[in-house]
């Protein structure tokens, strides 16, 4: 139950803060570049989704029609494999620019994702390339620092803090009422994006469900724990500090490291903590690997191999086997070539994920980068989770060499290159079916980030509090 | 001098039992005692820096004591904070109020928040003509008021509340004698009412007009007690002069 006098002080606070024209202007800036960059956002990703559709269709229909030939050369013609925009992803683009969406699997290769837009962005592209996630992670705390550091300063400044608590209201109901009078305020101009959002969510999904509702909910309670704290961060300084213009200073001195050094730091730091190869020298490891092989995974003996086909079917010769040795051997390079890629992609994501808890681990300083990681997360635009699908299509295009491989075994024998399969081989090859991960396994991915920006929202709670308790009257 | 469970047994509206403040290495208040009955205008004289205004935020709270306790109506300021709070009213040397609301409107807010909600618009304006604030004045923006419009305000705030007591700090600084005189007449209205005041003040004209007993501080100690029936303009000047001049 709030105390009358709270409800009397936000009131106040709230109209104080509608009639600031300052606030006007400022709100009128963000909530456009929210709306803008919502609608352009989802806009994006559902012509995206459209077009991902579309080619994923027609690459099934090439794949389905694509004539009668040998399995191998099928296995070589290949097929494109899509990752799905998840329903959020128009909030967050994530990692999404940098990592590609699309990736062609074929014999021999785990080939890199390709559709990357930040490859052929230029520098002011990238620069302006604004999300909504952008706008709640970057302006909204802005405009909270702008519309909170005079609170209990500018109070005191214009001596009508004494006024104030010489009729009894405590400071800690104070601040209170003039912090939920600012939340009211700036709830004017959230509460319209989120409705827009949920809108947008439940009147077209760009993308495959995933339990997009229950995403959405988390991702708005992440944005206003990070919303809250910024909230109760200015008020503690307002609280300590002597001067509005000191208040200013210091907030801004903190969104700055918040919004601009400390994801630089995490960068630079994770980098030098946990070091990536170049592209360059990635896919050289990987093809030298492939060429000879390593100690602990050699090349198949492809002698070795034949030999124990002949013993196995109790053959003198590699004509008289009753199957294709070949498809054997493409296999065999196949399962060869399939270690090579697992340890060398395998040790990539690795450090890729080690970097990404060292984000983390530095969002302790700079509560964005845990927002950051649950946003794009819950976006479904995570590295996790691009993971998540190049597993998952890597898998597929195992699978799918099985098969090719498989039936050129079976149906063919060996030094018989005029053999060829037809579409019903092509056509009993299931399509990729990708399910997103649960909300849980998200989640589960991003405890560390919870823990900080829920201790980020107790702490600075605490420090309010303490600082409100012992504010200076004059 | 009196002392607390005086009267008719019960406490002192205001009561200060050795009552200290020390800013580092300055005592600014050193051991006070006084005791301030319903229908008494107690005034603090003394030079700047003699402990005057301290007393005033000690009995508000606003700074903790080192020592000795402030008491309204038998309870710690220290522990009982809201309570206390609501009992007294504060009118400081220069009322400060929100330049972008009205008189009224900023009368509305302190009112509220002292607990008088309730009061009506038209109750409040009519408070505000009742501290001296001519009615088309009411609703006119705090941005255009002078000094002795906001004090009227400030008074009208303290006569809303209906306190039992009044925490006075140069509340006549600045103003015209006419404003002065009309800010006397309302104090003695207020103490026929049984209100309890203490009256921080440079002004010994005022202290002894207004004042029922006066109080000299110096260096944060009170060093004489006078009730003002007992002494005259002029022997109030010298006795103050001699305890600044020792």
């Amino acid at each position: 139950m709030i105390r009358h006098s709270i409800r009397h002080i936000i009131r106040k606070e709230f109209s104080d803060v509608l009639r600031d024209g300052r606030f006007r202007w400022c709100s009128v800036l963000v909530g456009a570049l929210l709306l803008v960059s919502l609608g352009h956002g989802w806009v994006q990703a559902r012509e995206a989704q459209r077009e991902h559709a579309a080619a994923q269709a027609t690459a099934r229909d090439h794949w389905e029609s694509q004539g009668e030939k040998n399995p191998h050369s099928a296995a070589h013609y290949g097929i494109y494999a899509f990752k799905p925009r998840l329903a959020l992803s128009f909030v967050d683009e994530g990692v999404d620019p940098y990592t590609g969406t699309s990736v062609w699997l074929e014999a021999h290769r785990q080939n890199d994702f390709l559709l990357r837009p930040a490859q052929d962005a230029t520098s002011a592209q990238r620069i302006g390339a604004l999300t909504a996630a952008q706008v709640l992670q970057h302006l909204v705390p802005l405009l909270i620092i702008l519309l909170t550091f005079g609170a209990l300063a500018g109070e005191r400044e214009r001596g009508t803090l004494r006024q104030l608590l010489s009729t009894g209201v405590g400071r800690r109901d104070l601040a209170l009422g003039k912090a939920l009078g600012i939340a009211g305020a700036l709830a004017l101009l959230l509460v319209p994006a989120a409705a827009v959002g949920a809108a947008a969510l439940v009147v077209g999904s760009p993308g495959p469900a995933a339990s997009p509702v229950a995403r959405a909910a988390v991702l708005a309670v992440v944005y206003l724990v990070y919303f809250a704290a910024f909230l109760a961060l200015s008020l503690a300084v307002s609280a300590w500090a002597r001067s509005t213009r000191t208040v200013l200073v210091i907030l801004l001195g903190v969104w700055v490291v918040n919004g601009l050094v400390a994801p630089r730091v995490a960068v630079d730091l994770s980098k030098w903590m946990h070091p990536t190869p170049s592209a360059l020298e990635f896919a050289r490891t990987v093809e030298r690997e492939m060429a000879s092989g390593t100690e602990d995974i050699p090349r198949p003996d492809n002698d070795a191999l034949t030999e124990d086909l002949l013993t196995e079917y109790g053959v003198e010769r590699v004509e008289d086997l009753p199957i294709n040795q070949s498809g054997v051997l493409l296999q065999a390079s196949e399962e060869f070539g399939d270690r090579i890629f697992d340890r060398n992609y395998g040790a990539l994501w690795d450090t890729f994920e080690r970097q990404g808890a060292v984000h983390e681990l530095v969002a302790v300083a700079a509560p964005l980068l845990a927002v950051r990681a649950l946003s794009m997360g819950l976006a479904g635009t995570d590295v996790e989770q691009h993971r998540h699908f190049a597993s998952a299509a890597e898998t597929y295009r195992r699978d799918l060499m099985r098969r090719m491989n498989g039936d050129l075994t079976e149906n063919s024998r060996s030094g018989d290159f005029s053999y060829q399969a037809g579409a019903e081989l092509w056509e009993s090859t299931p399509p990729l079916r990708y399910d997103a991960p649960t909300l849980g396994w998200v989640l589960g991915n991003r405890i560390l980030s919870l823990v900080v920006l829920g201790g980020w929202l107790a702490g600075t709670i605490l420090i309010a509090a303490a600082r409100v308790r012992r504010a200076e009257v004059t | 001098m009196q002392t607390a469970d005086s009267g008719a047994g019960r406490p002192p509206l205001l009561e200060a039992r050795g009552l200290s403040k020390r800013y580092g290495a300055t005592q600014a208040l050193d051991s006070l005692d006084l005791a301030i009955e319903p229908g008494e205008v107690y005034c603090l004289l003394g030079p700047n820096g003699a402990g005057k205004t301290t007393t005033i935020n000690l009995f508000l709270g606003f700074v903790s004591p080192s020592g000795g306790q402030a008491l309204v109506s038998g309870m710690d300021v220290s522990t009982h904070d809201r309570e206390t709070k609501h009992r007294l009213a504060y009118i400081p040397e220069q009322v400060m109020l929100y330049r972008n609301l009205s008189g009224l409107e900023n009368l509305e807010y302190f009112a509220a928040l002292g607990g008088k909600g309730s009061l009506g618009r038209e109750r409040l304006a009519d408070i505000l003509v009742e501290a001296g604030l001519e009615r088309d004045a009411v609703d006119r923006r705090v941005s255009e008021y002078s000094k002795g419009m906001r004090q009227k305000v400030g008074i009208a705030i303290a006569m809303a509340k209906e306190a039992d007591a009044l925490l006075l700090d140069e509340p006549t600084s600045g103003l015209d004698p006419k404003a002065s005189n009309e800010f006397s007449a309302l104090i003695e209205r207020l103490r026929h009412g049984g209100v309890a005041v203490l009256m921080a003040t440079h002004d010994l004209f005022r202290a002894k007009e207004t004042g029922t007993r006066v109080g000299i501080m110096r260096y944060g100690s009170l060093v004489t007690e006078l009730g003002t029936d007992e002494i005259g303009h002029a022997d109030l000047e010298r006795v103050y002069l001699e305890h600044m001049h020792d």
